[in-house]
């Protein structure tokens, strides 16, 4: 991995030349007034930023985005809805698309991607819409030199920093931004890029460090509010709380929006539908919905609200912990935003801790 | 992978007043494992997931035997000879024949459960050698709710062949058995050591007659279930039909007992 030093004053003309060759999206501001006083008392930014793209915007809207978009990164490789195939007629082929370049995914953005690979790239046949897209995408990736209330990915120790999955990465400096160029097709970029790069000085890389360390030694404090469980517990504690009044208790004020599930980063579920036409049209899909599961006979095993809440849970952290050996939740907080029931990811799996720990120091009759 | 091909209704039987075989000839050459599905579409409706009943030996033909619960169950019963349907797949992993080598075979079924053991059974009659014997438990609510009513007593003259059928309810003309199939699993002349059971019908037949085999004292890795879930892609990602770790699309449809018994709700 090469890293270097870009200016600020040269940022736009680093977005300019990657846009050439690809559809580049970057972060701008989605303004908000509001502050958010979290319980630890730290005041934290209540601002989101969206991805846009580059061809459409002025220049001026663009930002270094302190920590996640609000647009999960999967919605750049499966669209919430989009059509698959026309039978009997023509091919089943993904559309002719210039490849996307993205910037300002984060670290749990692209924890995230690992999921969707393994669904849509593994099992007996890739996903062919999923695979050209993502085979062909530039991830450029950033540093989070903040954070949100909602955001806990060091809960689950994911850092709020990039080590694998992105081609480019931007950490934010004095003066400009340490750029590291970390595969192949970033390296195919750099003759246009050179000129705009000079080296990074050891001082300007120890900045970075120094940035790095003080965003995690603060996040961690914020999160030690939370108390939530350690990954290593979240299986155990999610099966242990099966028959918890946990999930009836929190479903109360769950409006079935499906917010959680579309703005979710590591969700994946989808419905095939056909249209009159003999269209088939693939749209997200979700497991809070009534009839997710239900089958023609009429047997529906999510047709109550809390087994639909509970679903979810032993999805994220029994079905991907058993299939892949990590949890399907990066601690973006994104659900914990969009919701407007307030039910909070953190707050349920700190319960079913409690709950579990409660259970176990029962002494035995 | 999202795509059908096409396939057209060259006849249909009707094997009850809700149940109809669809015989289907694929526009090209269509293979697939006994217990495999396959996803059928009606052209501008949509799709859901069945297991023919047909031979698997055979390729340029494929049976689906459909009962009529749903929006695309019921547009089918609509449909005549000569229109166009769609199929995808084969889809999951079927029985496993090898496991059933050497063994008595007993698959107990229960109403139009017996569509995918019709495919199963075509496969065990014509490597019948291989295999013990075959047993065979079926179970529909009355006499005019048994399906393949022609074949069953053609199936029951062959060697190592062993059928028995039974109805929830009777009628004047019917002089079998009456009583849930789970009530006629004891007699069976099956070896509980060197056995195979394969389960197939509605959740709640299934549910009791494996908590019946188990209390007669099988194996749950001897037990074979055909799961029925919603399953729509048939590729594992679509996510609608989980059950525990697995996809029910791409991990089953047929999982053995052992499988699932740790599995909460299973049955629902």
């Amino acid at each position: 991995m090469e890293t270097y030093f870009l200016e600020d004053n040269n940022i736009i003309e680093f977005y300019a030349r990657v846009a050439k060759e690809y559809e580049l999206y970057v972060p701008t501001r989605a303004p908000s007034s509001l502050k958010v006083k979290c319980e630890h008392s730290f005041i934290l930014p209540a601002q989101d930023y969206l991805l846009k793209k580059f061809k459409d915007i002025d220049k001026k809207e663009i930002v270094f985005n302190g920590y996640r978009p609000i647009e999960p990164a999967r919605s750049f490789f499966t669209r919430p809805k989009e059509e698959i195939c026309e039978y009997f007629g023509r091919n089943e082929n993904p559309p002719a698309e210039k490849p996307a370049a993205i910037c300002g995914l984060k670290n749990c953005d692209l924890f995230s991607l690992k999921i969707q690979d393994f669904i849509f790239l593994g099992g007996d046949e890739p996903d062919r819409f999923y695979k050209a897209r993502r085979e062909n995408a530039l991830i450029i990736a950033g540093d989070c030199p903040a954070f949100k209330e909602s955001c806990f990915c060091r809960a689950f120790d994911i850092d709020p920093f990039v080590t694998e999955g992105f081609d480019f990465n931007l950490a934010p400096i004095t003066g400009g931004y340490i750029i590291d160029v970390a595969s192949d097709k970033a390296r195919k970029l750099m003759p246009s890029l050179k000129s705009l790069l000079s080296s990074a000085s050891s001082s300007q890389i120890g900045a970075r460090e120094l940035n790095r360390e003080s965003v995690v030694k603060h996040l961690d404090e914020h999160l030690s509010y939370h108390k939530i469980p350690k990954k290593e517990t979240l299986q155990k504690i999610v099966l242990g709380g099966y028959n918890s009044q946990i999930w009836t208790d929190e479903m109360r004020t769950c409006v079935e929006c499906g917010g959680c599930i579309f703005m979710c980063d590591t969700c994946h579920c989808f419905l095939l539908y056909d249209e009159p036409n003999s269209k088939r049209k693939r749209v997200w899909d979700g497991c809070l919905y009534k009839n997710f599961m239900k089958v023609a006979g009429g047997a529906n095993p999510l047709r109550m609200r809390y087994m639909r809440l509970r679903n979810r849970y032993l999805k994220k952290f029994d079905f991907f912990i058993s299939n892949i050996g990590f949890q399907a939740c990066c601690g973006c907080g994104r659900c914990i935003d969009v919701c407007p029931g307030r039910i909070d990811i953190r707050r349920i799996l700190r319960r079913l801790h409690e709950e579990h720990k409660g259970a176990q120091n029962v002494p035995a009759h | 992978m999202y795509q059908p091909i096409e396939a057209i209704i060259e006849d249909v039987k009707q094997e009850t007043s809700s149940i109809k075989t669809f015989i289907l000839r694929p526009k090209s050459n269509f293979s697939f494992q006994t217990g495999q599905f396959i996803e059928l579409t009606v052209p501008g409706l949509g799709e859901a997931p069945f297991t023919p009943s047909s031979d698997p030996a055979i390729k340029d033909r494929l049976d689906v035997t459909i009962m009529n619960v749903g929006t695309v169950t019921s547009a089918l019963h609509g449909m005549g000879k000569g229109l166009k349907v769609g199929i995808r797949g084969p889809f999951g992993k079927g029985y496993p024949l090898d496991n059933f080598k050497g063994k008595d075979v007993l698959i107990v079924g229960g109403g139009v459960g017996l569509a995918p053991l019709r495919s199963l059974l075509y496969s065990l009659f014509s490597d019948i050698n291989k295999f013990n014997k075959v047993v065979l438990r079926y179970g529909a609510r009355t006499p005019d709710d048994i399906v393949y009513k022609e074949l069953i007593p053609e199936w029951a003259k062959k060697d190592k062949v062993d059928i028995a059928t039974t109805v929830d309810m009777g009628n004047p003309s019917w002089t079998g058995n009456v009583g849930l199939v789970t009530t006629i699993l004891k007699e069976a002349p099956v070896d509980l050591n060197n056995a195979a059971v394969i389960v197939c019908g509605p959740p709640i037949m299934m549910k009791f007659v494996t908590l019946k085999l188990i209390e007669l004292g099988f194996k749950p890795a001897d037990i074979y279930l055909s799961m029925e879930k919603n399953m729509s892609c048939g590729l594992g990602k679509c996510g609608h039909c989980r059950i525990g770790k697995y996809h029910a699309c791409k991990d089953g449809p047929v999982f053995s007992y052992e499988q699932l018994k740790d599995i909460y709700d299973i049955w629902d």
